[in-house]
């Protein structure tokens, strides 16, 4: 950490911060500049914040040098997470293609878009039971009832399910029928629930939040980690920018830069990334294309009369097309499709 | 367009806002709710403002529903527009890569990068001799010097070359010498500069802002359309977001909703829209694989002692390994890069 001084601070402000530096066991170096005096805090500052230093006397400013998550860093752990999701692995060579509905809204719903979608080309199912939408006056998810759907699917079409966790209440019902537990974009920094899930050792998918930093995905994947859960996903949805022309902005630079910061696996959603069906397959062919482990795509078999998200689901015979378009994408940059489950 | 009278607004207000839409030549078509009356404005509505009506007593919104734009709609165009650029083609199924150095820094450097990136597979030269640079400061460019330098990369190397406008009064100089103008970022919406070449013939390279939105650079594009100038590029560069890990977010997204609402070529430039050498390519390959026509992309024989943008500069080896991986995109898309000997050729 570099601690900058105000020009003009005194000799005695400058001994001030020297002491807190010692009291954080860190060890101070000093360079003195022709107008400015600067400060280097030497030492493992990851769980040191800067607020220490910013609110003492005579401090201009304070800069981290080194990263402030540890286990998510590829600094750490320097070779790819790769961990098995029930019949194939994701982190490795093999790009994992997540697909169903946004919400569970039926057992027919549900039992038919899981068969057309694996037929199609997903490895895993996604649905949500429990859904965080923005009007409390909407379709709110089937719940426990949606569950034992999904899990119904699951022994129908042998893919393991995805599904999203909004309280720290659900945890313990959710692992008894789900295979990973998705973090939504809404709760990325929903601490309590990020601790809670660090204790369990069900995968977890976790979604980046609509104005979240890269750096702050990584901290929020790091309450997971340091709980003793390993095996984290990262998911890029989308963020919130000016443009209207598409629910949120792709942030496809996300990609290699996380691909180059964390070990762990980076997975894309296009479908809320866009916000719009006829951009879906030409940003899920960019997210691989530039490194993506996976993606996540909402399918609905009947979008027009789904009951959220209708806007961005592709039909079944769409999402066909855009897994085949996927398949060559990453045979062009040296990876392949995870094998189908039977 | 559609016009929201507030609740509770007058019959009198109804019928002030009917007669502005009938001066406006447009017919209005009412439609009375229970809360709400909404009054239609049917007719060719791309020249007509908004806030015409904005302003009138008793109106509460106005929705605009078809494109205040016209010659850059796909509407009025259907089919993408092909144009030749110096030996080959741009909008159609080749894939063009233009690249070079940020700014021309001395005859030498411009040189050795043109004949460096033509090897590498380039098919076009960009350069900049006017430099909108941040700080008042920092090199601004060579000017005229510089011009007479890209034109000798062209004879030298057979590329086409790309440079960037600052201002009206360069316009006269920059047409004699160069084949495609640049509109930087920061000058999108300098709109007597757009209109002055919209009244030259020479092919448009148009970036859009850095807080513009797709539309805005739409309505920019159809500044130099409007003109009589046809040959317009449009090119994603990144826009600003609350990220600060690379310089800009590149919007991906723009490129398969530009290519649906326009006719005109998409360009990607990776190296400004991440800012960062190491992330160039991978965005590169995605711009590609999201439909981009083409890509402009920042190359420097010696990044460490670039005069301006070396953080985001690729080394000619980086980037002939870019043209490879990029080559291998496009054929999975359907396209092909345009073929280096047809480049060549000229």
């Amino acid at each position: 950490m570099l601690i900058i001084m105000h020009p003009g601070a005194s000799q005695e402000q400058v001994e001030n911060v020297i002491a807190a530096i010692e009291r954080q066991n860190l060890s101070s170096h000093i360079i003195q500049g022709v107008e400015q005096t600067v400060i280097g805090a030497v030492g493992d500052s990851h769980s040191v914040g800067r607020e220490v230093f910013e609110i003492l006397p005579g401090v201009a400013g304070v800069t981290r040098i080194s990263q402030p998550y540890k286990l998510a860093s590829r600094q750490f752990h320097p070779n790819n997470s790769v961990f098995p999701l029930d019949g194939f692995s994701v982190g490795g060579e093999e790009i994992a293609i997540i697909a169903g509905p946004c919400a569970v809204e039926s057992r027919s719903q549900l039992l038919e878009t899981a068969m057309a979608i694996r037929e199609a080309g997903a490895n895993a199912l996604r649905g949500g039971v429990f859904k965080p939408r923005t009007s409390p006056y909407v379709f709110q998810g089937l719940g426990e009832e949606g569950l034992e759907y999904l899990a119904e699917a699951r022994e129908l079409t042998g893919m393991p399910v995805v599904a999203e966790v909004m309280s720290i209440a659900q945890v313990e019902l959710m692992i008894k029928y789900v295979d990973v537990l998705q973090i939504g974009a809404r709760n990325m920094q929903n601490f309590s629930l990020l601790r809670a899930i660090g204790e369990t050792h069900i995968p977890i998918l976790l979604k980046r939040g609509m104005s979240a930093t890269i750096e702050e995905l990584l901290m929020a994947s790091e309450y997971i980690l340091s709980g003793g859960n390993s095996r984290v996903m990262l998911c890029e949805r989308g963020i919130r920018t000016f443009e209207t022309a598409t629910r949120n902005t792709t942030d496809i630079n996300a990609i290699p830069v996380l691909k180059s910061l964390t070990h762990l696996p980076v997975i894309l959603d296009p479908s809320h990334s866009t916000g719009l069906s006829e951009y879906v397959a030409s940003v899920a062919r960019a997210g691989v294309a530039a490194g993506a482990d996976g993606l996540i795509i909402e399918v609905h078999n009947d979008p027009a009369n789904s009951l959220s998200d209708g806007r961005q689901s592709l039909t079944p015979e769409k999402f066909a097309i855009l897994v085949k378009q996927v398949k060559a994408v990453a045979e062009a940059v040296e990876r392949r499709l995870a094998p189908l489950v039977h | 367009m559609m016009i929201i009278m507030k609740p509770g607004s007058t019959q009198v207000e109804v019928e002030h806002v009917i007669e502005h839409i009938r001066e406006n030549g447009l017919t209005p078509h009412l439609s009375i709710g229970e809360d709400h009356t909404v009054i239609g404005a049917v007719g060719d509505t791309h020249a007509v403002s908004t806030a015409v009506f904005e302003v009138l007593d008793g109106v509460e919104s106005v929705i605009r529903i078809s494109q205040p734009y016209k010659l850059a709609s796909r509407q009025f165009h259907p089919k993408n527009s092909v144009f030749p650029l110096d030996g080959f083609t741009i909008g159609g199924k080749e894939i063009a890569i233009i690249a070079g150095p940020c700014s021309v820094e001395s005859r030498e450097q411009l040189l050795e990068t043109a004949q460096a990136v033509r090897a590498a597979g380039a098919h076009a030269l960009r350069g900049g001799v006017f430099k909108p640079r941040t700080s008042p400061y920092a090199f601004q460019g060579l000017g005229e010097e510089g011009l007479e330098l890209v034109v000798e990369a062209r004879e030298l190397t057979g590329m086409p070359v790309v440079v960037e406008i600052t201002s009206i009064t360069q316009l006269e100089l920059m047409v004699k010498y160069v084949d495609v103008i640049q509109i930087g970022a920061r000058n999108m919406q300098n709109f007597a500069l757009l209109s002055a070449i919209g009244k030259t013939q020479t092919p448009v390279l148009l970036k859009r802002g850095m807080s513009a939105t797709i539309e805005e650079l739409l309505m920019a594009s159809e500044y130099i359309l409007s003109g009589g100038n046809q040959r317009v590029m449009l090119c994603e560069r990144g826009i600003r977001t609350f990220e600060t890990a690379t310089r800009n977010t590149t919007d991906i997204n723009a490129i398969p909703v530009l290519k649906l609402l326009t006719h005109l070529p998409v360009i990607l430039d990776p190296s400004h829209s991440t800012g960062h050498a190491d992330y160039v390519t991978a965005i590169a390959r995605a711009a590609i694989a999201a439909g981009a026509d083409g890509l402009i992309v920042e190359v420097h024989p010696d990044p460490a002692h670039a005069l301006s943008d070396g953080r985001q500069s690729l080394k000619p080896e980086k980037f002939a390994e870019l043209v490879k991986q990029v080559g291998q995109i496009a054929e999975v898309v359907g396209r092909k890069l345009v073929p280096i000997a047809k480049a060549q050729e000229l």
